[in-house]
C-alpha cells in the first residue's frame, strides 16, 4: 500500500524520524553510531515559527492557471502577500504574464467553527469555479476545519462533477507536524494522486504512423531529466543547471515550481529524476519510481564547488558519461577558482555562521570553507537522514569542531550563540537575518528567490555578494549601537541550550 | 452572504493583535497558538507593510507555545504556563500579553486561569482572545486595546484638564501608522493638549497605565477602536469622539474643530492654528502651480482602502487636490450600523462630488463596479473615456490600474512596492506628502 492511497501524507516525524530540537557539534553528528536515527528533543521555551502552510503555498502559488482556496480563518495564507511578489517576478523571468497569484479564503467565522464549514466550502468552490475559471483549484485544509472535522475530501468528491476546475485537497494543518518540510509531501500528494496520470496522449493510438516522430520521442525521453526545483531557486539558478545539463546533451524538465498542472504528466516521461535538495522530494521521487519506473538520484544540493561537482558526477554516472563529467568539472573548477582569487584576501580566515534549511545550511558552510572562511557554527531548521552525508563531509574538512544547532528558527538560541561566538559574517534564511543584524554582524541572505546560489555561477555570485557585504558593514554596526534585541541581558550569560531538553542516547554529541 | 474573500487585505484577529502588541513599547506578546502563525504574519508583513516587519519583539522573535497534536489531545494550559514562566527569564519585558489562536481556543484552554496564576504587579500578564475565526486584524487591534483598558490601565478618580488619548490607527494595517500618529500628536500638542497615543515616539507603558485620567478619548476612525472606546468610557468614565482619519487641509481643519469643540477650546485658538497650518500648506504648494496646470495633472480617480483610508483619501482628492474620485471602495465588511456611518461620510464632501461608494472585499470585482458607474465604450467614435485616471489603493490594485490605463499609488494594505518608515498622510503635512507621491508617480517616467 502506497502513502498515496491515503487521504493525506504522514508527518515526517513518523516517516523520516525528522527532528527540530537538538544541539551538538559537527564532528559529534558525523560520528554517530546509528546514523539515521536521532530522537527529537523538546524546548521549554519556544518562539513562533512557520508551519506547513508557508512552504506549501510557496509551491502552489507558482502553479500556472490555478487558484488556491484557503479553507480556514481569514489569516491563514496572509503570507501569500510576500510570496506573490516572488511569483510575479518568477513568471516575468519565464516570459509569462506577471500576474498576481489567485488565492482566496473561506474566512471561517465563529458560526462556521461551531456548525462546520462544509456548506460554505462547497458554495465557495462553485462560485470560484464560475467567476475565475481556474484550471485547477487547490483547497488547503488549515487548523480550524481540521479540528471541526470538515470532510473536505467528501465535499470535493460531491462537487467535482459540477465544476470545470480540477479540485485537489492539500492538508496543511499547522498543529499536525513540527516538521514544516512535511509541506512538500502535502503538495506532492494531490499531484501524485490526481495530476501525474493525466497524460493527454493516453487516449490516442500508440502507433502514430510517423516513425521519425516516434524515434524523436524516444530520444527525447532518454535525454530528459526531471530536475526537482525548490521555491528558493529562481530562474537564474535553473538556467545554471540547464547550462550544465546541456553540456551533456541532456534537457531539464524543471519540476514542480512554475509547472502547469496540465503538463505535469511530463514528469513521468523522463529518463531519470534528480533532486536539488535531498530533503525536498523523496516522497514524490519514490512514487515516480514505483508507479512510473523512473529512477531517481537524491544525493546533495548543487551549492559550492565540491557539491556541484558531486551532483554532476551522480547525474553523469547514470548516463555513463563519467569521463566527460570529469573533464567538464575540471575545466569549470579551474576557471572558477582563478576568478575567485581576487576575493581571497577579503575572506581568508574570516569566521562565518550559517543558519538555514537542513541541507542548504550545510552545503553553504562547505562553500564558505572553499572560499577561505572558517565556520563558527551552523543552525539547521531540521534534521533527517539526508543530512548525514553533509555532516560527514564538513567534519572531514575541519580541525576545529564547532556547534551545530537543530532549531525551527528559535532566534533566542541564535542571539545567545552569536554574542558568544562573534562571527565576522552571518548567512541566514529569509526573515532570519535580523537577529545577527541587530547584534552588529554583517548578514548575507541565504534564501532569496531570484538571487543566484546554485552551481558554479552560484559560487561566484555568492562570493561577489559576500565581498560587497564585507566591504561596508556600517548599516548593521550602527544599528546595533542603537537598537536592542528583545532578550533580557541575563539571557546572554546563560547556556544557549538551557531550554532544550535533548533526547537521551547516542544523539548527544 | 459571501462564501469567500479574494486575497484578503488584512490578516486574522491574531495577526492584528500581534502587530498591536509588538508596536507597544516594552510589551512582549506571548502567542498561545500553533507554530506557524508567527511566520505567517512575518511573511505577510514582508509583502504588505512597506518593508516594515515586526519591530522590537515581532517577526520570528515572538514567544509562542507552538501547540501540537499532543496539546490538542491533552490540552495546552500546562504548556502555556511553562511558556510564560520561561518567557519571564528570556525576554526583556515590562508587560506580557497572551494572545490565543484558533487551535487553543477550539480545544478550550483556560488562558485566563493560567494568567491568574502567573501574573504579578512586577510582571503583569494580561490576555486577549484573538482566534482567527473571531474576526480580522482590525478585530484583533480592538481586542488588544480592550484588554489593555480593562486589565492594565489603572483606575483614576480625577480627570486631568487637556489630557487626551488618541487611537484608531492600527499598527501595520495602516502602513503609515508611525508617521500618522506622530503628525496628529504634533497637531494636538499645538492645541495645548497632552496627548497619549500609546504607540507613538513619546509614549510608554507608564503613560498607558495612567491614561484613565484623560478627559477625552479621540478615535480617528469610524470603525477601529470604537468598541474599545466604549469599554474605556464604561471602565474609566472618559468620553470619546470619533473623527475620520484626517488627510490634508480640509479633513484636518474639521478634525481640529471637532476636537476643539469637544474640549471647549477657545475658537480663536483653534482657528489660529488652522489658519497658520493652511498658510504653510499652501506656501509649499505654491511653486507646484505651473507644473500642476501645465501638465494637466487633474485626474479621475478610483480610491480603494479600509474604513479609514477609503474616505480620508477620497476627501483629500475631492476637496483639496481637486481631482474627481468617481468610485470609492471600502474593502472591509462592517456591520450594518457602521456601514451606514462610513457610507454617509461620502455624501458630505464639500466639493459636492458624489462618487459611487461600495463595500467590496474582492479586488477583481472593482472593475465591475467601475463600469456600473462609468459606461464602457460601445465603439462610438467620440467616447468620453474614464481618462486620465489614477487608482489610489493597495499593491493588489496595480492590475486594475493597468487594465484601465491609470496611474497607481499604493497607500492601503498590502503595500509591497514601497518603503515606508516615518512617512505620514495624516494632517496637513500628510497632504503634502500625498501630493508628492501621487504627482511623483505621474512624472516618474519623465
Amino acid at each position: 500500500m502506497s502513502y498515496f492511497d491515503e487521504k493525506e501524507p504522514p508527518k515526517r516525524e513518523d516517516r523520516l524520524q525528522a527532528c527540530i530540537a537538538h544541539h551538538g557539534t559537527i564532528c559529534g553528528l558525523a560520528n554517530r553510531k546509528n546514523c539515521k536515527c536521532m530522537n527529537d528533543g523538546d524546548r521549554l521555551f519556544t518562539q513562533g515559527s512557520i508551519c506547513q502552510l508557508l512552504p506549501a503555498l510557496a509551491m502552489m502559488d507558482s502553479f500556472a492557471d490555478s487558484a488556491i482556496l484557503l479553507h480556514g480563518a481569514v489569516g491563514c495564507g496572509s503570507c501569500a502577500h510576500a510570496q506573490n511578489a516572488v511569483t510575479k517576478a518568477g513568471n516575468a523571468a519565464r516570459g509569462r504574464p506577471a500576474k498576481d497569484t489567485l488565492w482566496l479564503s473561506t474566512a471561517l467565522d465563529e458560526t462556521d467553527v461551531i456548525s462546520g464549514g462544509e456548506v460554505k466550502l462547497g458554495a465557495a468552490i462553485r462560485e470560484i469555479d464560475s467567476r475565475y475559471r481556474p484550471g485547477d483549484l487547490f483547497v488547503v485544509v488549515t487548523c480550524a476545519p481540521a479540528l471541526t472535522g470538515d470532510d473536505v475530501d467528501g465535499v470535493i468528491r460531491n462537487i467535482q462533477p459540477q465544476v470545470s476546475a480540477r479540485l485537489h485537497a492539500v492538508y496543511c494543518q499547522g498543529f499536525k507536524t513540527k516538521i514544516w518540510a512535511t509541506a512538500y509531501d502535502s503538495v506532492y500528494h494531490p499531484l501524485g494522486r490526481d495530476l501525474l496520470g493525466l497524460d493527454p496522449e493516453e487516449d490516442e493510438p500508440v502507433f502514430t504512423g510517423d516513425e521519425l516522430a516516434d524515434i524523436k520521442d524516444e530520444y527525447r525521453r532518454k535525454h530528459a531529466v526531471n530536475v526537482m526545483t525548490v521555491s528558493s531557486m529562481g530562474r537564474v539558478d535553473e538556467l545554471e543547471l540547464q547550462r550544465i545539463l546541456s553540456s551533456f546533451n541532456l534537457t531539464a524538465n524543471f519540476f514542480p515550481l512554475f509547472a502547469r498542472p496540465e503538463e505535469m504528466y511530463r514528469v513521468t516521461q523522463a529518463a531519470v529524476s534528480i533532486s536539488t535538495c535531498p530533503t525536498h522530494d523523496d516522497y514524490l521521487l519514490d512514487h515516480l519510481k514505483e508507479k512510473y519506473g523512473i529512477p531517481c538520484i537524491i544525493s546533495t544540493m548543487p551549492i559550492g564547488i565540491e557539491n556541484t561537482g558531486q551532483w554532476i558526477r551522480d547525474l553523469a554516472t547514470f548516463f555513463g558519461l563519467e569521463a566527460q563529467a570529469e573533464r567538464f568539472i575540471e575545466q569549470e573548477t579551474a576557471e572558477l577558482k582563478s576568478a575567485l582569487k581576487q576575493f581571497e584576501p577579503a575572506f581568508s580566515g574570516k569566521r562565518a555562521f550559517v543558519s538555514a534549511g537542513e541541507i542548504r545550511s550545510f552545503v553553504t558552510a562547505g562553500l564558505l570553507i572553499e572560499l577561505g572562511f572558517e565556520i563558527a557554527g551552523i543552525r539547521s531548521f531540521h534534521h533527517d537522514e539526508y543530512a548525514d552525508a553533509e555532516y560527514r563531509k564538513l567534519a572531514a574538512k575541519t580541525d576545529q569542531d564547532y556547534v551545530v544547532n537543530i532549531a525551527n528558527a528559535q532566534p533566542f538560541e541564535e542571539a545567545n550563540l552569536l554574542r558568544k561566538l562573534k562571527p565576522d559574517i552571518f548567512l541566514g534564511h529569509w526573515n532570519g537575518n535580523s537577529t545577527a543584524a541587530k547584534l552588529g554582524v554583517p548578514a548575507s541572505v541565504i534564501y532569496n528567490t531570484g538571487l543566484n546560489f546554485i552551481g558554479y555561477k552560484g559560487v561566484f555570485e555568492i562570493a561577489r555578494r559576500l565581498y560587497k557585504q564585507l566591504t561596508n558593514t556600517a548599516y548593521n554596526r550602527k544599528l546595533s549601537v542603537h537598537v536592542r534585541l528583545p532578550y533580557a541581558e541575563s539571557w546572554y550569560g546563560e547556556d544557549a541550550f538551557k531550554y532544550l531538553r535533548q533526547a537521551g542516547g547516542e544523539a548527544s554529541a | 452572504m459571501r462564501n469567500f474573500i479574494e486575497r484578503p487585505r488584512y490578516s486574522c484577529a491574531l495577526g492584528g493583535a500581534l502587530a498591536t502588541v509588538s508596536a507597544l513599547p516594552g510589551a512582549i506578546p506571548i502567542m498561545h497558538a500553533a507554530s506557524g502563525c508567527a511566520g505567517n504574519f512575518a511573511w505577510a508583513a514582508s509583502g504588505g507593510t512597506g518593508l516594515q516587519i515586526g519591530g522590537h519583539c515581532g517577526g520570528l522573535s515572538v514567544p509562542s507555545s507552538n501547540v501540537q497534536e499532543s496539546e490538542v489531545v491533552f490540552g495546552g494550559a500546562e504548556r502555556l504556563r511553562e511558556q510564560i514562566e520561561n518567557t519571564f527569564e528570556v525576554m526583556d519585558g515590562k508587560l506580557y500579553v497572551v494572545l490565543t489562536g484558533c487551535v487553543t481556543e477550539m480545544i478550550g484552554d483556560d488562558m485566563r486561569a493560567v494568567i491568574g496564576e502567573v501574573t504579578s504587579p512586577e510582571r503583569p500578564v494580561i490576555g486577549a482572545e484573538t482566534a482567527g475565526f473571531k474576526g480580522n486584524s482590525y478585530f484583533g487591534y480592538d481586542a488588544v486595546l480592550k484588554c489593555l483598558f480593562r486589565d492594565f490601565v489603572e483606575k483614576s478618580g480625577a480627570k486631568v484638564k487637556n489630557k487626551v488619548n488618541l487611537w484608531g490607527i492600527a499598527p501595520m494595517l495602516d502602513v503609515f501608522w508611525r508617521g500618522n500618529i506622530e503628525v496628529l500628536c504634533g497637531l494636538l500638542t499645538r492645541l495645548g493638549l497632552d496627548v497619549n497615543a500609546f504607540f507613538g515616539e513619546r509614549d510608554s507603558l507608564d503613560r498607558l497605565r495612567t491614561s484613565s485620567s484623560a478627559e477625552l478619548n479621540i478615535v480617528v476612525s469610524d470603525a477601529y477602536g470604537v468598541e474599545a472606546a466604549r469599554l474605556f468610557e464604561e471602565e474609566h468614565g472618559t468620553p470619546f469622539i470619533t473623527v475620520p482619519l484626517p488627510i490634508g487641509p480640509s479633513g484636518t481643519d474639521a478634525f481640529l474643530r471637532k476636537v476643539g469643540e469637544a474640549l471647549s477650546i477657545k475658537d480663536s485658538v483653534v482657528s489660529g492654528i488652522i489658519e497658520k497650518e493652511n498658510e504653510t500648506y499652501y506656501r509649499y504648494l505654491d511653486p507646484l502651480t505651473d507644473p500642476y496646470n501645465d501638465f494637466d495633472m487633474q485626474r479621475y480617480a478610483v480610491v480603494i482602502g479600509d474604513c479609514n483610508y477609503s474616505y480620508g483619501l477620497t476627501k483629500f482628492l475631492a476637496d483639496d487636490l481637486g481631482w474627481i474620485p468617481e468610485l470609492a471602495v471600502c474593502t472591509d465588511e462592517p456591520k450594518e450600523e457602521l456601514a451606514e456611518v462610513v457610507a454617509g461620510r461620502f455624501a458630505t464632501l464639500e466639493s459636492g462630488l458624489r462618487p459611487s461608494f461600495v463595500f467590496e472585499t474582492d479586488g477583481s470585482e472593482i472593475i465591475r463596479h467601475l463600469s456600473e458607474r462609468w459606461p464602457s465604450s460601445r465603439g462610438e467614435r467620440y467616447y468620453h473615456a474614464f481618462s486620465p485616471a489614477f487608482v489610489v489603493g493597495s499593491s493588489l490594485d496595480r492590475e486594475l490600474a493597468a487594465s484601465i490605463g491609470a496611474g497607481h499609488l499604493s497607500v492601503s494594505f498590502p503595500i509591497v512596492n514601497r518603503a515606508v518608515l516615518d512617512r505620514s498622510y495624516a494632517g496637513y503635512r500628510g497632504g503634502l506628502h500625498l501630493v508628492e507621491d501621487l504627482l511623483g508617480a505621474i512624472v516618474a517616467g519623465r
